[in-house]
């Protein structure tokens, strides 16, 4: 029988997940996605105290695999790219597991491209050494998963609807449970939302230079970057809206840059902060309260 | 240029001396006060960490005064405060102050370039000189700070010792040369060595980890040292001002080789460094326990995040080690009375299990 890998969908999953689930399974491993998020993963996760949501999230999801696998998979990756770090919380994810949950073996080989891109490599090694699989399968099945094709972002630029960016993590914005579906609630009301992922790294970086000191966190710089290059570019968006979770400490700081732009800009921004305790009524009306000002606005 | 910078406990003496030397004229912040707290809370972003709010504060108030230049630290992640000093700088030129912000990142060619900023017109062996005399009173103060820990849960008189702190602390801060200081350290040790003590007292011993602002500023943390020792526990800071300036400014060998000792010893618990002093909170609650210590208090700003992530590990390490941890998180809200009555009851627990041991002993 082969391995059954554990995929908790959580945090960075929802960027980097399609190319190990494809690694694994070039790998010969079944991989067992933990699926949607649902009130039992918040559950689980509120046996974390005081820390984010997303990070209870990817808790919860993890705890959920707990009797289908024979391997959890998370990583410790401290940083995604030369000198900036990914956050305390991604980078003390296997420690944070071990200690508050009885799990099957996790896979916690360190991804850290803080000093150079090659230890990426040492870690593709290190996980496939894990489920038992020689250096030189795991090279080839690494190789096959990047040929996979992927779905880019639609590009919105030529939208003649309302423009709204919604900036915040991916593992926010995408998981339906903690984002409150805000995506796809906006769409139905005929706006056109636009997401980080639109924009290009190099584009990002390049519009997060004005922001000064360039921000250590790779998440939150690549958002503080989109989110510049949408209100700055040549058809600046109409409204933007920073969601984010309570507790996140980067975006503590981000946010309150990126509110200050937008005023400098007059593009009209709102923070939205949700934990497992927003209430979707609430959010819902603030929500309606921010678009229709938008509408009124552009109508003008 | 006048300059200011934020407080931190008695780290204000030691920049005062150090701006001084180098030729600067210094506006020191009004101490910390609910005011301090007040313009640093109302302008901050709601979820960032407590010491952005205090400096913050402390910056207004300096830049009321008249302060024109601003020192702050710099730093490269993954902790918070790298970027404290790049949104305090909007803050404040939103609320159309005029400064200039001088931020030491943690680069050699950057201190050096900024030092040199702040001392035109002396020569490198003056500033060298100015460091040295600043590294005197440093030590000196941290000196003091351990002596009154130690003596302050066995003074028969309770408050004889901090008034004798409060006193050394100002002829420290007014020496004016680098040659006083032994003599003013005689004086104080004197005085201090002088007390009645109680000699049969053998007192609670609690670790203090934990973030190092929350740790050495009696303002946020409610005079917690203070508090502890008039309830009868000798309190050890894992931290004090100059093993931070040690360990990240110097960058000492015998620094980095404790480093690397408590990051072994953290290991099983913690794999890797997630900035602050999450790791050392851990490696040293563990070092603790093998002391034979009898409680440990983690103190960190609420949200902080490296302490956060400790937190949630601390629990398993005091089971496994069976050393009790009390955590306490701080804003802006904490009220003295709240923290007051989780200390004596973790006090009484302590107590308690000494006693259960010493009998079984016996």
């Amino acid at each position: 029988m082969s391995v059954r890998v554990g995929m908790p969908q959580g945090l960075l999953y929802y960027q980097y997940g399609w190319l190990w689930e494809e690694f694994f399974r070039q790998l010969g491993a079944d991989v067992v996605p933990s699926g949607e998020t649902t009130r039992m993963t918040l559950d689980y996760g509120s046996s974390l105290d005081e820390i984010c949501l997303p990070a209870k999230v990817f808790f919860g999801h993890a705890c959920a695999l707990r009797e289908q696998v024979d391997f959890v998979f998370a990583p410790r990756v401290v940083s995604v790219k030369k000198g900036q770090y990914t956050c305390p919380k991604i980078i003390a994810m296997p420690d944070l597991l071990r200690a508050n949950a009885k799990l099957p073996t996790i896979i916690d080989s360190e991804i850290n491209l803080l000093q150079s891109r090659r230890k990426l490599m040492e870690a593709v090694l290190a996980v496939g050494k894990t489920i038992g699989k020689s250096p030189l399968a795991s090279i080839c099945a690494w190789g096959q998963a990047w040929l996979q094709p992927r779905r880019l972002a639609d590009d919105l630029t030529a939208s003649n609807r309302l423009r709204v960016a919604v900036i915040g993590h991916p593992y926010i914005l995408h998981d339906r449970q903690v984002s409150m579906n805000i995506i796809n609630r906006l769409r139905q009301a005929a706006i056109d939302v636009i997401t980080p992922e639109a924009v290009s790294c190099r584009q990002a970086s390049l519009a997060a230079q004005p922001l000064g000191k360039e921000i250590f966190w790779s998440g939150s710089h690549h958002i503080a970057g989109a989110a510049m290059a949408l209100m700055t570019g040549l058809k600046p968006v109409d409204g933007l809206i920073f969601f984010t979770c309570f507790s996140c400490g980067p975006d503590a700081l981000i946010g309150e840059l990126l509110c200050q732009r937008a005023r400098v800009h007059n593009i009209p921004a709102m923070v939205l902060s949700v934990d497992e305790h927003t209430a979707e009524a609430g959010f819902i009306t603030r929500l309606e309260a921010f678009t229709d000002m938008l509408v009124r606005r552009w109508r003008r | 240029m006048i300059v200011a910078f934020p407080h931190m406990g008695n780290m204000y003496i030691i920049l005062q001396t150090l701006f001084n030397e180098l030729g600067q004229t210094v506006c020191v912040p009004p101490p910390i006060s609910k005011r301090t707290l007040e313009l640093g809370a109302i302008h901050s972003p709601e979820t960032v960490c407590l010491p952005f709010k205090i400096m913050l504060g402390n910056f207004i108030e300096a830049l009321e005064q008249g302060a024109d230049t601003l020192v702050s630290c710099g730093g490269v992640g993954p902790c918070r405060l790298g970027y404290y000093a790049e949104v305090q700088k909007e803050i404040l030129e939103r609320l159309g102050y005029r400064f200039e912000m001088i931020v030491i990142e943690p680069h050699l060619g950057d201190v050096v370039h900024n030092i040199r900023r702040l001392s035109t017109g002396k020569s490198w062996l003056q500033v060298y000189r100015a460091f040295q005399f600043a590294r005197g009173k440093m030590e000196l103060l941290d000196d003091l700070e351990r002596k009154v820990a130690w003596l302050r849960p066995r003074e028969c008189h309770r408050g004889t010792v901090d008034a004798i702190k409060k006193e050394g602390l100002v002829r420290i801060a007014a020496a004016k040369q680098e040659n006083d200081l032994t003599q003013i350290w005689q004086d104080i040790a004197a005085s201090l060595n002088s007390i009645k003590i109680n000699q049969e007292i053998r007192p609670l011993q609690i670790g203090i980890v934990g973030e190092i602002y929350v740790m050495l500023e009696p303002f946020i943390n409610q005079d917690l040292e203070r508090q502890l020792g008039t309830l009868g526990a000798e309190v050890h800071k894992t931290m004090y001002f100059s093993d931070y300036v040690r360990g990240h400014l110097s960058y000492s060998r015998e620094y980095r080789k404790r480093y690397r000792m408590l990051d072994q010893l953290a290991k099983p618990y913690l794999g890797h460094y997630v900035g602050g002093h999450g790791l050392k909170s851990i490696a040293y609650t563990l070092q603790k326990a093998q002391q034979g210590f009898d409680g440990m208090i983690q103190v960190y700003p609420f949200t902080c995040m490296p302490e956060v992530v400790a937190k949630n590990i601390l629990h398993q390490v005091s089971k496994d080690v069976d050393l009790p941890v009390l955590t306490l998180a701080y804003d802006e809200q904490s009220g003295d009375a709240g923290v007051i009555t989780r200390l004596e009851a973790f006090i009484d627990l302590l107590q308690y299990r000494r006693n259960k041991q010493t009998q079984v002993i016996g």
